[in-house]
């Protein structure tokens, strides 16, 4: 992967994950606000309904007392109280006294409870009622009103008339329905229901909002039920639908009677609508940050790479061109920072570089200079001091012993010649080097290049009184190269006489040859000493010579073939276990054409 | 001198009482102003979907009469028929017409215009004109035929496209289920009726009428059973008739199971019809265990309708599983609505299951339905049409037939009579000859209003 798409990937993530990271944050916060609001303006409806409840209470209250001291009411006490009821003559009559004084419910009852005169159920009649053993409270209180088709939840007020001998009772008050939820000023984006609860099961018809019956009630019956158990508030989200936008926050608050018994329960819904179009606003918001942030994170991050990456990629073709040979590749400095500290530094290690080459190559110079003197006098040296000998000797026998000096002569002239002779090889030899030809290129198969070598060398390897050579050939290599068969083969020679001077105690040669592609190779090994590391380096230094009487230019002259023929040899070698060299070079059928 | 003195007082008394003579005296002229809680949404009194009720009835009896009126004996009295003789086997009756009798108009009233009028009430008769009477055959024994044409749907019509009859008023206008203004047939077979014209504002609630009573709005006007005693301790004039209104529960079907039976049996039970008449209706009625009242039968009292809860309680519990009933009534009949109630709670305390229902269909339902004549048998073939009950077969004309036939309708436990009310109307004091019979129909005819201010 590119330094350029690491560059963007990371921009990228950083840019997503910060924008994540604030949304959600905003998100929390957003929810954590709505939600305080949310109960605040929960808890102001309750108070709203508290303050309500409490004025319909005192102006219900306000009635009763209206009722209980009525002169009818009054009557009746006196009445009821010195003898059995006329039922029928008071049949009407709570009735006509709610009626008068609009409530919903009024009930006159004598002191068992037995119902006088009933407004909301006249047929009830001498039924007893359930009168609370509690002290008759002064304040409204919540009432379950039994009714010939159910029951309703009423707030109700409880007055005692002593005005005969045994205390009376009235009972009034109005229904908690859609009515009393209607004079509630509800918040823009609430509502409120209320549920009647007349068993411990849920009952969808006891659950109403200010229009009547609530038509889902599925998703609350669970609320109401929670509130039924534990007598507690409760709240929860509803959703209505797989719109989030429908949600709505409910508060539960259970409406309890004169005995603590559960009797209602209220349910203050607020919509999460804008909670839920706030939410909806921040993740598109989110969402457009990132897009941006990621065309930002495109666009910042392509050309900080590229004030990255192009002073390194030219650094890096700066290298490359190195590498290839231009010792005075540069690399362009164009900033002041630490890639222009770099390109400087590799600038200044190219310009070191080339001076030390040129000064290596100086050195070098004046090295192989000095080698080839050394070779030259060590190489000259050896015929020069028998000639000086052979003449000196001639001398000293015309001065000492001129009768033997015609012998001594002829004996002196052939040695002298021999020497001279000696002389001019080495000479032709080292003119022989100075003037490698190049190659005349021919199609030339390999391994008949390589058979030719051998038999050149068949009689030395099989010499009588030296330890035996054995010869193998592995010649694998097919078809042909385009080669100067001439070179080819001195180079082949050179390498056998090597591997054969590598092994005067006799051994194994070994000449393999096998091609791949457009390129062939030819090893030859030997089963002799082998060569120390330095050795392999120094090995194909010009006059480098690990043996005593070499020239030093063996090796040389087969890199120099190698070389022309577009190819590089190396060597391998373990000491103890032999010395392989390798050819590879190039078929080049292209120089045929 | 002496003489002179007995002279004048003597004048002076015969004055006095001539002019306390004048003062009670019938004399004709007036408008008498009627308001009823009923509206007729039909004149006609042949119109079947009205049913039977005192309204049209009364209603009917202004504008239309009948060949033969049953008089408070339940026996039937000549009226546009002056005699009438069925053949052997009760199949086929000959009635003999009124001579002289005419239509609102001048139409003379013909055997054909009789016949046709009975044949338009009574698709399955065969009537047909016959000199001066007409003749009815039928396909099965009748022996109540006269009786039945006293009822008020064989009045004698006219159906000319206006509907005229041969009573003492005709229609001037006509609002329906609002108003009726009626005047005086000066041609009335009977002689004319004493006042002009009888105005009637229908479709008013009894709170209305009444309130229309006391500010002199209204001469005369219907008073809830349950309110009449109330309305007698005011001052006012009333008059009640017999018990003639038959309020019940009846089942929509048979008991299905002998488990259901002995409910039916235990919620008659449970019922305290007492109370109901004493607190509800003010003793505006009376207890009823038979579909007939006893002062028209004289046997009713063999029919208990005393209330034994506990027994009624035993039975309930002996059954187990309460099947659970629901009870409509007339959701527009607040007395309908206050008995019903009670007997929900007669119900639950004998541990049964009623659940009110009201004005829908349920399984069982309150109904108060008026005798529609006086004659016994008659009123109990209405009934148990109105009912909903199987056509009672009478073997005979006695008060043994009846009771064995009563008996059996109401042994198919598809009714629990209750109550039997009466009919209650208020009048202020101008209203002079009023009668009321004990069927609670009126005699408007007869009446002429005095000077009396209100």
């Amino acid at each position: 992967m590119s330094f350029r798409r690491k560059l963007l990937i990371v921009f990228a993530f950083t840019v997503i994950l910060c924008v994540a990271a604030v949304t959600w944050i905003v998100s929390v916060a957003t929810r954590r606000a709505f939600d305080i609001s949310n109960d605040e303006r929960s808890a102001a409806l309750v108070a709203q309904f508290q303050h309500e409840f409490d004025r319909r209470g005192e102006e219900i209250a306000s009635k009763v007392e209206k009722i209980a001291q009525s002169e009818a009411v009054i009557r009746m006490a006196l009445a009821v109280s010195r003898a059995a009821p006329d039922y029928g003559a008071y049949l009407n009559e709570a009735r006509t006294m709610a009626e008068s004084q609009q409530l919903d419910f009024l009930e006159l009852l004598d002191v068992q409870g037995t119902i006088i005169s009933s407004a909301q159920w006249p047929a009830k009649f001498g039924y007893k009622e359930n009168l609370a053993s509690a002290p008759i409270p002064r304040a409204a209180f919540l009432r379950q009103e039994e009714l010939p088709d159910g029951a309703a939840l009423s707030l109700s007020v409880m007055r005692k008339v002593d005005a005969g001998e045994k205390p009376f009772y009235v009972i009034g008050g109005k229904r908690l329905d859609k009515e009393f939820l209607l004079t509630l000023q509800l918040p823009a984006g609430t509502r409120v229901l209320f549920y009647q609860n007349l068993g411990d099961a849920f009952s969808p018809q006891s659950l109403i909002d200010p229009s009547g019956s609530v038509r889902q009630t599925d998703e609350l019956s669970r609320l109401v039920r929670q509130v039924q158990q534990r007598k507690e508030e409760a709240s929860a989200i509803v959703h209505w639908s797989s719109d989030p936008a429908g949600e709505e926050t409910f508060h539960a608050l259970p409406l309890s009677g004169q005995e603590n018994q559960l009797l209602g329960i209220l349910l203050v819904g607020s919509s999460r609508r804008p909670y839920v179009e706030l939410r909806q606003h921040i993740r598109s918001a989110a969402l457009v940050a990132a897009a941006v942030g990621i065309v930002l994170a495109i666009v910042f991050s392509s050309w900080a790479a590229a004030r990255v990456t192009r002073p390194v990629e030219q650094l890096a073709d700066a290298a490359r061109e190195v590498a290839a040979g231009n010792w005075y590749a540069q690399a362009p400095v164009t900033s002041s920072d630490e890639l222009g500290e770099l390109a400087e530094t590799f600038n200044r290690m190219t310009r070191d570089l080339l001076e030390h080459k040129e000064r290596l190559v100086q050195t070098e110079r004046v090295a192989a200079w000095r080698e080839l003197a050394r070779r030259l006098a060590h190489e000259l040296k050896n015929p020069l001091f028998p000639l000086q000998l052979t003449v000196e000797n001639l001398l000293r026998a015309r001065e000492q012993s001129p009768e033997q000096f015609e012998e001594i002569f002829q004996e002196s002239s052939a040695t002298l010649l021999a020497e001279i002779a000696n002389l001019k090889t080495i000479i032709s030899r080292f003119s022989e080097f100075s003037k490698m030809p190049q190659p005349q290129w021919q199609r030339v198969d390999l391994n008949d290049v390589v058979r030719n070598a051998v038999r050149l060398f068949q009689a030395q390897l099989q010499s009588p009184g030296k330890p035996s050579i054995e010869c193998n050939l592995q010649l694998e290599a097919s078809g042909t190269v385009a080669a100067d068969p001439e070179l080819l083969h001195r180079a082949v020679s050179n390498l056998v006489l090597n591997a054969m001077d590598a092994m005067p105690q006799g051994g194994t040669l070994t000449l393999r040859t096998h091609g791949e592609g457009d390129r062939v190779w030819l090893e030859v090994s030997d089963t002799g000493a082998g060569l120390t590391p330095e050795e392999c380096q120094r090995l194909f230094t010009p006059y480098y010579t690990s043996k005593t009487h070499g020239t030093g230019l063996g090796l040389a002259i087969v890199q120099s073939v190698v070389t022309d023929h577009n190819g590089k040899i190396s060597v391998r070698s373990e000491k103890g276990k032999g010395t392989t060299f390798v050819i590879e070079i190039a078929r080049n059928t292209e120089k045929l054409q | 001198m002496r003489l002179r003195s007995l002279r004048l007082l003597v004048a002076s008394s015969l004055l006095a009482a001539s002019l306390a003579g004048a003062a009670t005296r019938p004399h004709y002229g007036g408008t008498l102003r009627v308001v009823m809680r009923g509206g007729a949404g039909s004149l006609d009194p042949a119109d079947t979907t009205q049913g039977d009720s005192l309204t049209n009835w009364n209603l009917s009896r202004l504008m239309f009469d009948t060949l033969v009126f049953v008089d408070d004996r339940g026996n039937p009295q000549p009226g546009l028929a002056t005699s009438w003789q069925a053949d052997p086997g009760n199949l086929r009756w000959r009635l003999n017409l009124r001579r002289g009798v005419t239509f609102q108009g001048g139409s003379p009233m013909s055997p054909y215009t009789v016949a046709a009028s009975l044949r338009a009430a009574n698709p399955s008769w065969r009537v047909f004109p016959a000199d001066d009477a007409v003749v009815i055959e039928l396909d099965s024994p009748s022996p109540d035929l006269p009786a039945e044409l006293a009822l008020a749907r064989n009045s004698i019509v006219l159906r000319d496209g206006k509907g005229l009859g041969t009573g003492p008023f005709f229609a001037t206008q006509s609002v329906p289920g609002k108003k009726l203004v009626l005047a005086a047939r000066d041609d009335y077979w009977q002689g004319r009726a004493y006042v002009d014209s009888i105005e009637i504002d229908l479709g008013a609630g009894f709170r209305e009428q009444m309130i229309s009573l006391d500010l002199g709005k209204a001469d005369v006007v219907e008073i809830a059973p349950d309110q009449a005693r109330r309305a007698t301790g005011g001052g006012r004039h009333t008059e009640s008739s017999a018990p003639m209104e038959l309020v019940a529960l009846v089942f929509a079907r048979d008991p299905q199971s002998a488990e259901e039976s002995r409910q039916r049996e235990a919620l008659a039970l449970s019922i305290d019809r007492g109370l109901l008449n004493t607190v509800l209706l003010q003793g505006g009625g009376e207890p009823a265990g038979s579909l007939l009242p006893n002062w028209m039968t004289g046997y009713a009292f063999l029919f208990p309708s005393d209330s034994d809860p506990a027994k009624a309680r035993q039975s309930a519990k002996d059954v187990g599983q309460a099947i659970s009933w629901t009870l409509s009534y007339d959701t527009s009949d607040s007395l309908a609505r206050v008995i019903a109630e009670r007997i929900v709670l007669n119900a639950r305390d004998s541990g049964l299951s009623l659940q009110l229902k009201p004005g829908s269909t349920a399984d069982a339902r309150l109904v108060r339905l008026p005798l529609a004549s006086l004659a016994p048998n008659v009123a109990l073939k209405r009934l148990a049409a109105g009912l909903g009950l199987s056509q009672p077969k009478f073997a005979n004309q006695s008060a043994e037939s009846l009771y064995w036939t009563e008996k059996a309708l109401l042994q198919s436990q598809r009714v629990i009579p209750l109550l039997h009310l009466r009919f209650a109307f208020g009048r202020n004091a101008a209203v002079k000859n009023w009668t009321l019979e004990r069927d609670g129909s009126w005699r408007l005819d007869a009446v002429w209003l005095g000077a009396e201010k209100p």
